[in-house]
Parts: C-alpha cells; structure tokens; sequence
C-alpha cells in the first residue's frame, strides 16, 4: 500500500514537473539559477566564518560589518546579515521537504535575526538545524529534508541545504574547528524560480 | 549437615521451596498449600516469592511474569556483583545513561542499570527486601554498587507493579531477598579475579529459641582496566566497595515478631581526567564517594486465625560526594555532592485465609529530602499512599485485583489498578493475565536541578525552576523581557509518565521435568519526560535546557522459557526474548511523510518509509540465554555453563553514521550482536571447604568503544568455608 502511494506520488510529481517545464518553455528566458557545492571551515569558540552566495565563496571576517555576506556560521551556530547580526537585510524561511523538487521561493514569511537571543535560524540542540548524537562521537548532522531559503544581501533568492558536519580534529572534550558543507542553487537574476 | 554441598545445591535448586517458607507467621498457610500436590505437579513452579503480592506465594500460584534466581546459581556462577548476574537473565540487558558514556577518559558517573521489557533502567523498581534502594543518578540506580553475599534469591516480576509499589515500578520490580539465619554457621568467601579483583566475604548466623542473629560484611576491590592508552584515564578505575549488613528477628510467640536490619555500604573510585581551560590542558583526579545507609524495623503479628498485621519503618541515605583536585598544586577543581533521604513509615494489615481469600490493605508515608551541589536548596518531595488488595484462590482459577492511590504534593493524585488472572485448564496447562497501570513520578532533577555548565555554555533547569532561572537572567539583563521568553516562564507541572502493561502467558508442564512458559507482553508508556532547548539563548550566549511531556512509546514482545531436567544429573534452562520498541510520535510523523533521510554519499534526500523504521535505540530484536548444569554425587562437583545471547541493537551515531535524522533507519546504526559466556566448576573438599574456578565472558567478547564495561574474559577462583 506505502509502495503503491509513493509510486503513485512520484508520478504526481513527475507529470507535475513536465507540466511545470511546459510553463518554464513558454515563459520568455530566464536567467539560469547557479548551482554549487561548497564548505565552510567553521571556529567552534571563535569568529564566526562568513559566506556570499553571490561572490561564492566565504568572506573575510574584516568585512563582517559589510553587507557583504550572507550568513555566518561558528560551531553550529548560524546568524544571517540582518537587525543584530549585521547591516544587511538577509531573511530565511525554513522548508521540510525536498530540496531538489523544490521550484518557487515563498514571496513572504521571511525571518531575520531581530534580536541577538532570537535568530532567522533556529540553531538550539532540540528543534534546530542539525541532529546531534551525543557521546561518544559528539557528531552534527544536519537534518534531512530540511533547507533554507534565503532572500540575499543583494535581493536575490538561494535556496540552500546544509548536507554534513564534520570535525578537525577532536582532542579533549571540545572540538576547534568544525567543517559544514552545504548546496545551493542561486538565482541571480532577483526572480523567485530556481530554474 | 553431613549432605554434600554440591548436592544441596542441586536441591536448592529444584527442590527449593520448603527452605524458603521460612517466616514463621505465614508458614502455616504456605506450607499447607505446598502439600497439596494436586495444585501443581512440578517443583520447578514451586519457588516461594513475595514480589508479587507483598504476601508468600508460590510462583505456580501468581498469575504474574515472575522469575526467581535462586541462591545455589548465584554461588554456582561464582559473580560478585548484582550487575553480573541480572544481565545474564532473560529479557534483562544492562543499560547506562548515554550522558554516563565514557568519553575521552571522562569516568561514566551514573553506573549500569538494566533494561527491562524494553523499558529504561530509570522504570524498573529496585528493591531490598522489598524495600526501595535509593539513590538514583540521572535516572539509574547503580547495579554495580550492590553487592552479592547474604542473598537468598533475586525475585524479578515483569509489567506493573506500581499498584503496590508505587512510582517507578512500570516495567517491573526486581527485589534481593536477603538470606534469614537459620542456625549457627560461619561462612567466609574469598575471591579473586583478573584485574586484581578481591573479593572478601563473611557472614555469620546464630540461632537461638527465640532471637536468630546474622552479621555480613563484604569488602570488594579492583585494579580496573584501561583500553586506550592514549587518552588519558582508565577506562574503568580503580575502586574498593564495602557493605556490612546486620539482621535481627525475635519471635515473640508463634504469632509475633521483630525484625530489625541496618545495612551501609560505601564505594570509594579514583577518578582522573584532562580539563581544557582556556585552550590549555590541565590533569585533574580524586575521588568519588557513594554511601548507602538504611535502617529497617518491623513488627508482625497475627491476631487471629484470619488477621495479622505488620507496622514498619524504613530509613535509607544516599549520598554520593565527587571531589577533583588539580594535580599540580592539589587545590580543589570541582566538588559534586548529593544526598538524598527517605524515611517510610508502613502498616500492612492482612485479613482472611492465606491464600484461599486474602485481603490485604496498607497505608504509608514518603519523607523524600535532597540536596545536591547542582540544586539551589534542600528540596523535599513528601507523598502518603494507600494500598490495597483481594486474592482468590479457587480450584482451577485464582485472581489478584489490587488498587494504590499516591498523593504526591507536586503533581496530581496517581490511581494505579492492576488485575490479574490464572486459570488452570488442567494440572499441566496454566494460563496467565494481567492488566496493570503504572507511574513514575517526576525526579528531583526533572522538577529541580538548577545546572550550569558554564565551561560549555549550557543550563539545565527543572520544570518548577525554570521561571524562577529565567527571571533571573532577565533581572541580570542577560535575557530581554520579550513574548518568546515570557512563555517559558508559565509553571510547568509536569506529569507523571504512565504506563499500561498487558501481559498474556501460560506454563506448560510436560512430564515432570519439562515446562513451558510463554509470556506475551505489551507496554503504552505516555507523558515520557524528555529535555528540550528553549528557542533562544542569553547575551552571553549560554543556551538553556529543561524538561517536559513529550514522547509516547511502546514495547512489546514475547517471552519463552523451556526447563528440561534430563537425569539428576543434567539439566538445562532455555529462555528467549522477542522485542519491539517503537516511539509513538516517529511512527505518526512517518505516516504524514515528515521524516527523511539523507544518503551519507550521495547526499540525496528522501522520505523514510514507515517499514524502515526499527524501533528505539538500544533495544535487540531477539536475545535469549542458555544454561546448563552437571552436578555429579560421587565426585562431588558440578558444572555451570551460562550464556547470554543479546541480538544487534540500534546506537546513534555509531562510528559516525547519520542520515540526517534521529532515528532508527539504517543497517548502519546497529551494533553486531554478541554472546556472553560463563562457565564454572565447582567441587566440594569435605564438609567445610568448596573450591571453585570459572571463566567469564569466555568468548573473550569486547567493544572498547561501545561497551568499554564489557573487558574480555576473566577468570576468578573462589575459596569457600562453612563452619
């Protein structure tokens, strides 16, 4: 019966997406969104480490008052260029679900870092981001079909899925340095459709 | 007196029951029943427990999972320690708080406890004769700390038993009955084992017309063991346990007596870890502490023919005191103490024919008082309770309904009933059920710990301090006054976790030296206390953690037992264990598609499939145990051999694995199943002297990551004189 109705899902979703794709051939050119792979090398006690999703690469901790970045991340902790993390205007909205199926960013419900105790993006150990497994590896995961997405710095929409965590080095009862590699798909052109 | 020890031991085992009828105020009615054979054929059913009913009853009489270790296999097998025996026995598993996990040389503070029907350490009842062993860290009561000596048999009931017990007993209660002296006789053990470990052990009975006397004293020791020699510490480290147990019974008349009983123990543990401040690595040891004291006082005494009662009260301290000193200049790094008393003050009152119809009633008190380095004050948690409860024994059929109410002042009255029912279709065929209901109260630390963990910016709050902490922060300016703070701050009472247990069986006995049993169990445990973070963290960065009702889970499986006796010589015990465990609230989000899994390798996500969903952590599909005994007369000797089979289990994290969700999905995440086996020979020198030697864990089985309190195989010899 599970089989039949994700079958019977995924051919919902597949004649979906040609029907999506009729519309896309119809629409004038679209700009093609860019898709990457990237790491952060993340301090657990120190700076945070920043990242463009424009330029595509981390940002040096100097520009950290610049809208130049997007988000910053330091342990597992992730702050985003808005209100009391910084001079941008940087929202997120949280999706469950697929990260490659997923098309249209939302036009509203965007959340930012209002305070310095309430974040876009809920980093705690119970409810937030990533799965943590306690002792004795201490290991992140980040949780599955869960993914962000982002109105940018520079008004352009990314969606982006946070894919591991893992560790330096591991000496003594705290890490130094924690590596988070994620995905995105950035769309440059200010339009909401991952395309 | 001139019988050879192996030979008794092989009566106590299968011959056990009219040994133990021993209390003189309920030996009329048991022994009686013991004589009337038609109620049942077979002495393997006949042992005589009190778990079940706060009464003498023979197993083959309760409609209730009890299984009972008898005193001749704990001397068989030759272990030293509780922990060593209850996690050989069906359906028992030993189980430590995760937190407790060694880690880098960290030493495990919490100790093993035991799982029982699926159900974690903290929701099986501990008692000593029948009364409460306290002293419960992060929910486990160190097995390891109890000692075995002067134990006449270790009674384990399965399911409920909070109508009787009250809190804490949802899985079930394991009670040590210690030994009653029966005459004058010294007994002295010693013990020696791999790792250096000493085992000292003596007792002494005396026997007069109207008092019995019995001192025990144990001292046991070890060198401990390390597995890495790269980090820092010993895995397990060294450490030296005493208890000293005093026992008295007068007997007034027939019909009256007093029972008083005073037991301490201490376990003394080096500790010795690595600190990190400031980036810079600092040795730090000392010691750890834990004491048990209790006092025991009962008077009994049948009134009439139909009524007796007993007036009792039970006083018992727990304190556990760590103390760390930096290596360098000595000064004091950390001190962590905790002390916990209870005093119980008890009346039973039994009216009618034991066991043809039986009312029994009981009312009591509670003074629980702790006080921990980690809580702001002296906390009390005071409750009274009632108990009472009927017991029919008709030809073929025999009923136990029984009801306790629990008043607690922190949360909300408990009534927990439990019926339960045997029906005899023939001699050899009983059938078996019971329905009982089962709380675990809130703990001190759920309701109060005030903890901050300062070195890795982190605080755990009880429920009943979280406003208090949170205000705090906010007077401090550490915390803005906001809406999404201010909903914390509403009291949480939190609520007892509940249980329904359901178990079905029947004991099948075909010829004379073989049964069956079989028991099918089920348990719906709902309020399920976890912790959580609070959705923000304080200025200076420190996130915040407390406890409420989230989780509904179940366990359920089946049970099955064979005892077969082949001659007088050999005879064998084969049990195994069907076990599921499932969170209730995983199964409902798979069903709406809201959990996923992410390939470690390719990244790729998808939805988890409610068939890929195997249960809680920790738990084995299948694990079962088989023992077999020779006991040979002219030679004087006999053969144990025991082992404990526990199926792959579930662990998150394991070597690193996650696919991005926190249950269990994947083959990956199981830990290999494993067996332990024991075997030990025992020989008798006379009257006075018996030899013993053995080997456990022969397997040589270990996880040094996993399991590090699992060390490979040991061997042990085992010197015992009676006088």
């Amino acid at each position: 019966m599970t089989m039949f109705k994700l079958s019977a899902l995924s051919f919902v979703a597949l004649v979906m997406g040609f029907v999506s794709c009729k519309k896309e051939d119809q629409k004038e050119e679209v700009t093609p969104a860019v898709t990457k792979t990237d790491s952060v090398r993340a301090s657990t006690t120190g700076n945070f480490a920043f990242y463009s999703f424009k330029d595509g690469k981390a940002i040096e901790v100097s520009d950290s008052a610049t809208t130049k970045w997007d988000f910053g991340i330091r342990f597992v902790s992730i702050i985003v260029n808005s209100h009391a993390s910084g001079p941008g205007n940087v929202g997120v909205v949280t999706e469950k679900g697929i990260f490659d199926t997923y098309t249209v960013a939302p036009e509203s419900g965007y959340a930012y870092d209002t305070t310095s105790s309430k974040l876009a993006i809920n980093s705690e150990v119970t409810g937030g981001w990533y799965n943590y497994s306690g002792p004795p590896t201490h290991s992140f995961s980040p949780k599955a079909g869960m993914f962000f997405v982002f109105k940018t710095t520079d008004n352009n929409y990314v969606k982006v899925e946070m894919l591991s965590a893992r560790y330096e080095d591991f000496v003594g009862p705290m890490p130094t340095h924690i590596w988070h590699k994620f995905r995105y798909v950035y769309q440059p052109d200010g339009s909401r459709e991952f395309k | 007196m001139k019988l050879q020890l192996s030979f008794i031991i092989f009566l106590l085992f299968f011959y056990s029951f009219p040994l133990y009828a021993q209390d003189s105020l309920h030996r009329g009615p048991v022994n009686q029943l013991l004589r009337d054979t038609s109620v049942n054929g077979n002495e393997m059913l006949n042992e005589v427990v009190v778990t079940a009913t706060r009464t003498e009853n023979r197993v083959s009489n309760i409609p209730l999972p009890i299984q009972v270790i008898s005193a001749a296999t704990i001397r068989q097998s030759g272990a030293q320690r509780l922990i060593d025996i209850l996690q050989m026995q069906t359906g028992l598993m030993i189980a430590s708080n995760p937190l407790g996990t060694a880690l880098q040389g960290y030493p495990n503070p919490f100790g093993d406890g035991i799982q029982m029907q699926g159900l974690d350490p903290a929701y099986t009842l501990i008692l000593i004769d029948g009364e409460p062993v306290t002293g419960r860290n992060a929910g486990i009561i160190n097995l390891g700390r109890i000692a075995v000596g002067n134990i006449k048999q270790i009674e384990i009931l399965k399911g409920p038993a909070t109508s009787l017990y009250g809190s804490d007993a949802l899985a079930g209660v394991i009670n040590i009955i210690t030994d009653n002296p029966q005459k004058n006789d010294f007994n002295f053990q010693s013990y020696y084992a791999t790792n250096n470990t000493l085992g000292l052990t003596g007792s002494a009975n005396l026997k007069t017309k109207k008092a019995a006397w019995q001192i025990f004293g144990k001292r046991y020791s070890s060198d401990g063991y390390d597995f890495d020699k790269n980090i820092y510490g010993q895995t397990v480290d060294p450490f030296t346990d005493y208890s000293f147990s005093g026992k008295m019974i007068y007997d007034f008349s027939d019909n009256s007596n007093l029972l008083a009983s005073v037991r301490y123990s201490s376990g003394k543990q080096k500790n010795a870890y690595l600190i990190y401040p400031d980036n810079s690595v600092v040795a730090v040891g000392g010691h750890t502490i834990e004491e048990d004291k209790s006092i025991f006082l009962r008077f009994k005494n049948r009134v009439h023919n139909l009524i007796s009662y007993s007036v009792q009260v039970y006083g018992a301290n727990y304190a556990n005191n760590a103390n760390v000193y930096y290596k360098n200049d000595g000064a004091l790094f950390d001190h962590i103490g905790l002390s916990q008393t209870l005093i119980k003050p008890e009346i039973q009152l039994n009216i009618g024919k034991d066991p043809k119809s039986l009312w029994m009633t009981g009312v009591g008190y509670n003074w629980e008082k702790i006080s921990s380095t980690r809580y702001d004050k002296v906390h009390q948690l005071n409750s009274w309770y009632l108990f009472g409860q009927k017991q029919w024994v008709f030809n073929n059929a025999n009923i136990i309904t029984g009801l306790r109410y629990d008043k607690n002042v922190l949360y909300k009255a408990q009534l927990s009933p439990k019926i339960a029912f045997a029906y005899k279709f023939t001699p050899e065929f009983i059938l078996k059920a019971s329905v009982g209901t089962g709380f675990k109260a809130p703990d001190f630390r759920q309701q109060f710990l005030n903890f901050d963990n300062a070195m890795v910016n982190y605080n755990i709050i009880g429920a009943r301090e979280l406003g208090n902490v949170l205000q705090d922060q906010i007077n401090k300016g550490l915390l803005e006054d906001n809406e999404d703070v201010r909903r914390y701050m509403i009291p949480v009472e939190l609520k007892p976790e509940q249980s329904v247990g359901i178990n079905l069986g029947f004991d099948y006995t075909l010829k004379v030296n073989t049964v069956f049993k079989l028991n099918v169990f089920r348990n719906d445990i709902s309020n399920l206390i976890e912790s959580y973070s609070l959705p923000f963290i304080s200025k200076n960065g420190t996130g915040f953690f407390s406890y409420k009702n989230v989780n509904r889970v179940f366990t359920e499986g089946a049970e099955l037992t064979i005892q077969h006796r082949f001659n007088k010589q050999f005879s064998m015990n084969l049990s195994y264990q069907y076990l599921i465990a499932k969170d209730k609230e995983v199964i409902r989000e798979l069903k709406n598609g809201e959990i996923y899994k992410r390939d470690p390798l390719t990244n790729v996500s998808s939805p988890v499939d409610l068939s890929d969903y195997k249960g809680l952590y920790n738990r084995s599909k299948h694990s079962g145990n088989i023992s077999i005994r020779y006991n040979n007369d002219k030679l004087k000797g006999s053969v144990m051999i025991f082992a404990k089979y526990r199926g792959k289990f579930g662990y998150n994290g394991l070597d690193g694995f996650n696919d991005g969700n926190d249950i269990l999905d994947d083959d990956r995440e199981f830990i290999k199943g494993f067996t332990l086996l024991n075997i030990s020979a025992t020989k008798n020198l006379g009257s006075h002297i018996d030899i013993q030697g053995g080997i456990e864990n022969l397997l040589n089985y270990t996880n040094k990551v996993y399991m590090p309190n699992i060390y490979g195989r040991i061997y042990f010899a085992n010197l015992n004189f009676k006088f």
